[in-house]
């Protein structure tokens, strides 16, 4: 097994394991046909608004067949998204992305200022994050050592994304250029999938580069980050419960003052 | 990532047909239904009304941000619709006909089935409507034309005027919006055994 694959593999293991979306400029029903002749049922597909990408939700896939799907991940032949499972998860990820709609894909002063501040808030909190590029914004990772309730999770998103967003209106910047969605999300519970570290953006077509407090890494190097994070950067569960706690402070917390 | 090739034959018998205003009553629905204000939904009762008649009206939002009070109302009001309209007797009927005689049949809609892919299952279910595949996209047309499917049943004007363009037939229930659009190949129909005839020539 390709050892990117397997680092996938140990990475979302606490994803949904038989679901997954697959981005793709595939496209036919001899493709589709392909790409279910492996296992798995195509619950809908999607062509997107701009050029020829196609997205399928898939649906009862083996195993197996998800390995080899993340094997066509690395290799480029598609993006693979995966599921958050509905009531706990051993993963967390802030999806921020530039809210207002415009056709360029550069990343604004607002953007750069908002992940700065979210990622000296959760280094700060002992939880240090993966941050990957993902077209005009980043996904920011936490990776827990055992899964834990989605409340928590999102409580702990919305709260440290709070605290990001404070530097822009010191600042009187426009906050609302940050759009933060947050994974899992307790409102929207089996709905949303997101793009695993290792592709290409679907519009952008740039690599998922890591992006550390000093560098924007290259392609080798992301995924030797991307191995180092996965083997030794959880958050421990005692620490995670601290930062939360922390972080719902009244005394600390921006979003109880007035 | 590879690029697909656009197949140069298409499937005689594949089809594509639209959901909305085409296999049920979404207009209507939306126009007569009710749709009881929720305090959850953090607005106020007056801004509620006021979206209420804008997304009755058809408007898009206004604001340049992507997500928006008013698009999250829209969809919950549509979502609503999409559980309560009426399937046409004659659209099932001719569904299922597509299917007894071996037709490949792909729904094709507009709809988020991001967020709305269970009510849509649940509500083809219950109205015994056979299908293949499920699909969105805002532009048939084009999706028609990637995936060599010939035959494709939508009211939006955007299909009507320019299927012919790219090789797609286009039926249509005819609508009073229709009467304005300007004249093409695409074939407006009262009943779907109009539709059952066309596409045996």
């Amino acid at each position: 097994m390709d050892p990117r694959v397997a680092l996938l593999k140990e990475f979302s293991s606490g994803f949904v394991s038989d679901k997954a979306k697959v981005e793709s400029e595939q496209f036919g029903f001899a493709y589709l046909d392909r790409l279910l002749s492996g296992g798995g049922t195509l619950e809908y597909g999607f062509l997107a608004d701009t050029r020829l990408l196609h997205k399928y939700k898939i649906v009862d896939l083996t195993g197996h067949r998800m390995d080899e799907l993340l094997a066509m991940h690395v290799m480029k032949e598609c993006n693979v998204c995966r599921y958050f499972s509905a009531d706990k998860n051993d993963v967390l990820c802030f999806n921020m992305d530039d809210k207002y709609r415009k056709g360029d894909s550069a990343i604004t002063e607002e953007m750069s200022m908002a992940l700065d501040a979210l990622s000296a808030c959760l280094m700060g909190l002992g939880c240090e994050p993966l941050t990957v590029v993902s077209g005009r914004g980043y996904h920011v990772w936490l990776r827990l050592a055992e899964p834990l309730e989605n409340k928590l999770l999102y409580n702990f998103m919305v709260q440290a994304a709070a605290r990001a967003l404070l530097p822009l209106l010191v600042a009187g910047r426009d906050h609302r250029a940050i759009r933060f969605r947050f994974y899992p999300d307790v409102a929207v519970n089996d709905a949303l999938s997101l793009r695993l570290f290792g592709s290409e953006h679907a519009n952008t077509r740039v690599f998922s580069h890591v992006r550390t407090p000093e560098a924007l890494l290259d392609e080798d190097d992301s995924w030797h980050y991307f191995e180092r994070f996965v083997r030794n950067k959880t958050t421990a569960t005692a620490t995670f419960r601290s930062a939360l706690d922390e972080l719902l402070s009244p005394t600390l917390n921006p979003l109880t003052q007035g | 990532m590879r690029v697909g090739l656009i197949p140069t034959i298409t499937d005689p018998r594949t089809i594509a047909v639209d959901l909305d205003d085409t296999l049920n009553n979404f207009t209507e629905t939306l126009q007569n239904g009710e749709f009881p204000y929720d305090a959850g939904d953090s607005l106020s009762e007056a801004t509620f009304q006021q979206y209420l008649q804008r997304i009755r009206n058809g408007e898009p939002e206004s604001d340049d941000l992507l997500s928006t009070g008013y698009n999250y109302c829209r969809f919950k009001i549509h979502l609503r619709c999409y559980q309560t309209a009426r399937a046409r007797p004659d659209g099932v009927e001719f569904m299922q006909w597509l299917k007894q005689n071996r037709w490949r049949v792909v729904i094709c809609t507009k709809r988020d089935l991001r967020r709305a892919n269970d009510c849509t299952k649940a509500w083809l279910k219950e109205n015994d409507i056979p299908y293949d595949y499920l699909f969105m996209t805002a532009n048939k047309i084009v999706f028609c034309k990637a995936w060599g499917i010939r035959h494709l049943i939508d009211d939006a004007p955007f299909s009507i005027v320019h299927g012919e363009q790219y090789d797609v037939r286009v039926y249509y229930p005819i609508m009073p919006a229709h009467a304005s659009l300007p004249a093409t190949n695409a074939r407006g129909f009262q009943a779907f055994d109009d539709v059952k005839r066309w596409i045996q020539e």
